[in-house]
């Protein structure tokens, strides 16, 4: 199925979860904030939370530098 | 009225009275690093009755690519001495008070005396911690910023109306050793972002960065804002109705 991953169109395997995506796409920050739709998903509901056809995401890396 | 700061006193929003609340405000910059260089001067320039700076370290050469409150005559001193030496030259009307140590759980409370807003200057996810849990102990919002590379993020964290900064950043530091690279402008644009903030939070005018962070990426300059909203499980926020338990 396709989405829309930071602004750019990806195809990936359907019936996946935020985690499965984050595993899909080598994510390895463990502070990362992933926002769906516009929406903040909280970590613990990564397990769970579906990715659906459409769905615009943004994996977003904290910054921590000053 | 200062002639200094007619050119911000015309706008409606701010006026003699905006003006008269800027210099009877109290704010604490963590850090006179890229960002608090750059928070420190335009608050400063913009009349903050009294500013309270501080920073455990001292002036280094690789400092000096961002953070522009410093200048190489001052390598070597510490960094609040130099940034409150500019400080004071660019607006000698305000208060400025440098206070050379580190931010801890234990000096926390005594820094945030005479403060009404803590604007994140820091380095790391520790600092930012005790910040922020000081933040929500005593109700002052907190003008989070972080920047790596090219790239800035920021937001306002106001205890009772929005989500805490760890919320919405889980986790410790990255390993100590790593240092990270960042050009001035991602500092310099966070830290803008940080002082319009801080003014806007003391004058109650506009929309602050409340429950939205607003995330910038430098080498294609795309701006991302990101609704946040409060995590029912947060180690920080969510112990506020728990008195047993100390932030």
């Amino acid at each position: 199925m396709r989405i829309q991953l930071n602004g750019i169109e990806e195809t990936i395997p359907k019936e996946m979860t935020i985690k499965a995506l984050i595993e899909w796409a080598k994510e390895g920050d463990p502070h990362l904030i992933v926002e769906q739709n516009g929406k903040y998903i909280y970590p613990s509901a990564y397990d769970n939370h579906p990715v659906f056809e459409n769905d615009t995401i943004e994996f977003i890396n904290p910054n921590l530098g000053g | 009225m200062d002639e200094r700061y007619v050119r911000q006193t015309i706008l409606p929003e701010i006026g003699p009275q905006g003006q008269e609340r800027l210099a009877h405000a109290g704010v604490l910059i963590a850090g006179t690093g890229g960002l608090g260089s750059v928070t420190a001067l335009y608050l400063a320039a913009a009349g903050i009755g009294h500013i309270k700076i501080v920073d455990h370290d001292s002036l280094e050469p690789s400092n000096l690519n961002r953070q522009i409150i410093h200048s190489e005559a001052f390598l070597g001193q510490p960094k609040v001495i130099s940034a409150a030496d500019r400080m004071k030259a660019l607006n000698p009307t305000i208060r400025v008070t440098p206070v050379r140590t580190r931010i801890t759980s234990a000096n926390i409370d005594a820094l945030l005396d005479g403060v009404e807003i803590i604007v994140d200057g820091s380095d790391n996810y520790e600092t930012r911690q005790v910040l922020n849990r000081a933040s929500l102990r005593h109700g002052l919002p907190f003008v989070y910023a972080g920047v790596r590379g090219f790239d800035a993020m920021i937001s306002s964290f106001v205890p009772g109306r929005t989500a805490c900064f760890e919320c919405i950043v889980t986790g410790g530091d990255a390993p100590v050793g790593r240092v990270s690279g960042i050009v001035g402008p991602a500092a310099g644009m966070a830290a803008s972002f940080q002082a319009m903030e801080t003014l806007k939070l003391i004058l109650g005018i506009g929309k602050p960065l409340e429950n939205r962070m607003v995330c910038i990426s430098g080498l294609d300059m795309r701006i991302h804002c990101v609704n946040l909203n409060s995590n029912p499980q947060c180690k920080a926020c969510g112990q506020i109705s728990n008195p047993d338990k100390r932030l």
